[in-house]
């Protein structure tokens, strides 16, 4: 334990970003004597979230650790960008909706900045301590963040419901992790890997009972089915710029550590827990797919569709292999593109009616056809329609669980994906076929910054969706560092 | 056996996993949110009774790889965090109680399925 | 039946009774354990895990049977402070005097004043919910599968010597230095959350400001 690598420079897109935290709340304390606009907390957020994303590319190709307990490798690097990405969206599509809505705007900006170190480390821890609180960091900042809204009633219960169950899941996980400590003797990913891959038939019952709670408390906080009851209504619950960041970061971060955990120290123990894997993502995909027919708010209905979403994702995690990793990484990146899409689209739409239950998208095309083809554009996306973004992106992550022995599942998906069809094309058709309330019928135009995310985001669904090419090649790099065959 | 150790590790786990059931049947049956609060403290000390238990007598932690010093480590973390989630917990419980007049669960009821 | 009973007024009834049915308890397996340590059948610290451990269960089993919310929370105690027994038992003195610290004083206080907070005068103090016979079942099923998994497993085991704190120490602030920053940034986002959600309700100094103009 004495060649332990202690190079700080290998965390610096983190440092920049708790720095920009700190610096954002105390800006936000002497907002009146410095005399400070209201576009300066915002403006500060976005300018440290370019600045991290922007070092994290100086560590491409890298091949590091640090102390043992955090890796840098091309698989931290990719979420490293991608949530930086993620929350650069999220602050430039919601800073008008977090002004009118939210009540300590220096606090938001600075959980969202924060949470967003959590998401990185779970992405790169390589021992479960550093993983376990990394996934605190998130899931704390959610927590209060889900409960700032200043005019929803119910932001505080959901806040208040989303840490209850959280600290159930927590407890599960954690009890998972001491299992699966007390059978390997470490808590190092690469020392589990050893430990079991020289057998675990002693220990018999309880290792299956500690991968058991592990799969439940990591499928909690990626809202997979049974666990998912959290899920409709935080995201109902929460202001919408952070229902958009549930939807995004707090699930891939989620499924960043999955893959590292199940493809690495887990892979030695794969016969144990993948029947496991493969009912939870069948009831996932089924279960998601079909309550969301039943929707009738856009924040409960998208709640539906991402747990749909993750029901796929978890297939890829069943057929672990090394084109199914690298599928699953593609598969995310395209998700939270589409998904911020949609999410920023919602956004503008409240900012201008304040209102979000499907009904109100009434006759959209007439009053804004811009931001109907926008919303048209990424529902079509989820629902995985060619020269989109999620048909390409399903269509190799299913064909990866196909090659993968697992046609079954991946006939399920299809069939799933199918239903989500459904429901999609409710909210089209009520954009385009039915008429705008009575006295709402006249054109309204978007705010700069809502053209330039949702126009943004909606170009990257078309380019991911034509020309892959060059996604496919940075997931490559990134499942590779996995070394799974 | 040597001496004073003559408890075995699955004594201290059979506790362990019976103050983990209690601590599951806190949670699920109380509606007052701090009850459940209760229920999610005594879940979290049943982890760290488990992972002290696995760091001092686990025979496999001898073994090269084994790492005894990290089962104390985690639960100094999970104190914290235990603690830390009182807080942001009852924070909650406070607002919603102004603003609602309850921590009832049960009567915690604008939103549903 | 509790009424009848002679207790003076100014005591809480089930607290009394309670506490005695506890020490009538207490007295007869403290009599047996004594017994098998004096006929050589357990060593000491045999008798102290039994009696500790029957601290802890009976402690987690008044927190879920009592109805009253206060009295859980008391109960509870008993068991935080059993939990650091244990740790004394298996040689982890500074993790005993931290769960003391943090459980016994600050974890408990916290409770205690949430109660307190969130108490209307006319709320009943009943926190059991209707669902309370389902959660009993699946609860003594998780357990039951828990304590058979711990039992099914051949666990090896060793005797190596206690962990000093001074390891405990060097691996916390040295090798696991990265997560105890993160740790740090738990309490910091803990620390916003509390005093943002605390102050939800004030009004908005813009807000305040704007109504002094318009009156």
């Amino acid at each position: 334990m004495s060649d332990l690598n202690f190079d700080y420079a290998l965390l610096i897109p983190e440092f920049i970003l708790v720095g920009t935290a700190i610096l954002i709340i105390m800006a936000d304390l002497f907002r009146k004597e410095l005399g400070l606009g209201r576009l300066v907390l915002p403006a500060i957020a976005a300018l440290g979230t370019i600045a991290a994303g922007a070092a994290s590319l100086a560590y491409i190709d890298d091949v590091d650790d640090f102390a043992n307990v955090i890796a840098i490798d091309n698989y931290t690097t990719f979420f490293r960008v991608l949530f930086t990405v993620v929350l650069l969206v999220v602050v430039v599509s919601g800073y008008e909706y977090v002004e009118r809505n939210i009540r300590h705007t220096g606090e938001f900006y600075a959980l969202l900045l924060l949470s967003t170190v959590g998401a990185i480390y779970m992405a790169g821890a390589r021992e479960l301590l550093t993983a376990y609180i990394s996934i605190e960091l998130l899931s704390f900042s959610l927590y209060v963040a889900v409960s700032l809204a200043k005019t929803n009633p119910r932001s505080a219960e959901a806040g208040l419901k989303y840490v209850l169950l959280g600290g159930v899941a927590s407890a599960m996980l954690l009890y998972g992790m001491s299992l699966i400590y007390g059978t390997a003797g470490s808590t190092q990913y690469s020392e589990i890997a050893a430990a079991f891959s020289g057998g675990t038939s002693e220990y018999g019952f309880a290792l299956l009972l500690g991968l058991v709670l592990l799969i439940a408390g990591l499928g909690f906080k990626a809202s997979a089915v049974p666990f998912h009851m959290w899920t409709p209504d935080a995201y109902e619950g929460a202001p919408l710029p952070i229902t958009a960041y549930l939807s995004a970061t707090s699930k891939a971060a989620t499924f960043a550590l999955l893959l590292r955990i199940f493809a690495g120290p887990l892979l030695p123990v794969i016969d144990q827990w993948q029947w496991m894997m493969a009912t939870i993502a069948v009831m996932t995909m089924v279960g998601g797919n079909l309550i969301a027919l039943q929707q009738t708010n856009i924040k409960r209905l998208l709640a539906y569709s991402s747990i749909g979403q993750v029901g796929y994702m978890l297939m890829a995690i069943t057929t672990i292999s090394d084109a199914s990793a690298s599928a699953l990484l593609v598969h995310v990146a395209g998700y939270l593109i589409t998904n911020l899409a949609v999410f920023s689209a919602v956004i503008a739409f409240h900012n201008r009616t304040g209102k979000e239950e499907l009904d109100d998208f009434a006759g959209l095309a007439e009053t804004n056809p811009y931001l109907a083809m926008v919303l048209t554009a990424g529902m079509f996306s989820l629902a995985g329609m060619p020269l989109l973004a999620g048909f390409v992106t399903k269509f190799i992550l299913f064909q990866a669980a196909a090659s993968g022995g697992y046609l079954w599942l991946a006939t399920v998906a299809v069939i799933a994906s199918t239903i989500s069809l459904y429901y999609y094309l409710q909210v089209i058709r009520r954009m385009y076929l039915l008429e705008p309330a009575r006295g709402e019928s006249g054109r309204w135009r978007l705010s700069p910054a809502g053209y330039i995310a949702t126009g943004t985001l909606t170009a990257g669904v078309f380019l991911v969706g034509i020309y892959a090419g060059p996604l496919f090649t940075v997931a490559d790099r990134a499942a590779r560092v996995l070394a799974l065959s | 056996m040597s001496d004073g150790l003559s408890v075995e590790l699955a004594h201290y786990l059979s506790v362990s996993g019976i103050i983990f059931g209690i601590g599951i049947a806190v949670a699920l049956s109380k509606r007052n949110a701090i009850a459940v609060l209760m229920g999610i403290e005594l879940m979290l000390n049943a982890v760290n009774l488990a992972f002290i238990a696995f760091a001092r007598l686990g025979g496999n932690f001898e073994a090269a790889g084994g790492d005894p010093l990290a089962g104390h480590v985690f639960v100094v973390f999970v104190l914290t965090v235990a603690a830390a989630e009182a807080a942001v917990a009852l924070a909650l419980a406070v607002l919603v109680y102004r603003r609602r007049e309850t921590v009832d669960l049960d009567r915690i009821t604008l939103m549903r399925w | 039946m509790l009424n009848r009973l002679p207790i003076p007024a100014q005591f809480d009834r089930i607290i009394v009774v309670g506490a005695t049915i506890a020490v009538l308890g207490a007295l007869p397996i403290a009599a047996v354990l004594i017994a098998l340590l004096l006929l050589d059948e357990l060593t000491a610290p045999e008798v102290v895990f039994w009696a500790v451990a029957a601290l802890i269960v009976a402690g987690a089993l008044g927190t879920v049977l009592l109805p009253n919310i206060v009295h859980a929370a008391v109960s509870l105690v008993a068991t935080l402070l059993g939990v650091a027994g244990i740790y004394l038992l298996l040689g982890s003195e500074f993790l005993a005097l931290v769960q003391l610290l943090v459980y016994g004083g600050g974890v408990t206080i916290l409770l205690l004043f949430g109660l307190m907070l969130t108490r209307a005068a006319d709320d009943p103090v009943i926190a059991d919910g209707a669902q309370k016979p389902f959660a009993f079942g699946v609860a003594a099923l998780i357990g039951g599968i828990f304590v058979a998994a711990v039992l099914d497993a051949n666990w090896s085991q060793t005797d190596a010597a206690a962990i000093g704190i001074r390891d405990i120490g060097q691996r916390l602030f040295r090798d696991y230095g990265v997560p105890f920053e993160i740790a740090s940034l738990v309490l910091l986002v803990a620390l916003i959350g509390a005093i943002a959600i605390a102050r939800s309700d004030q009004p908005e100094p813009e807000a305040a400001e704007a109504e002094e103009v318009t009156t």
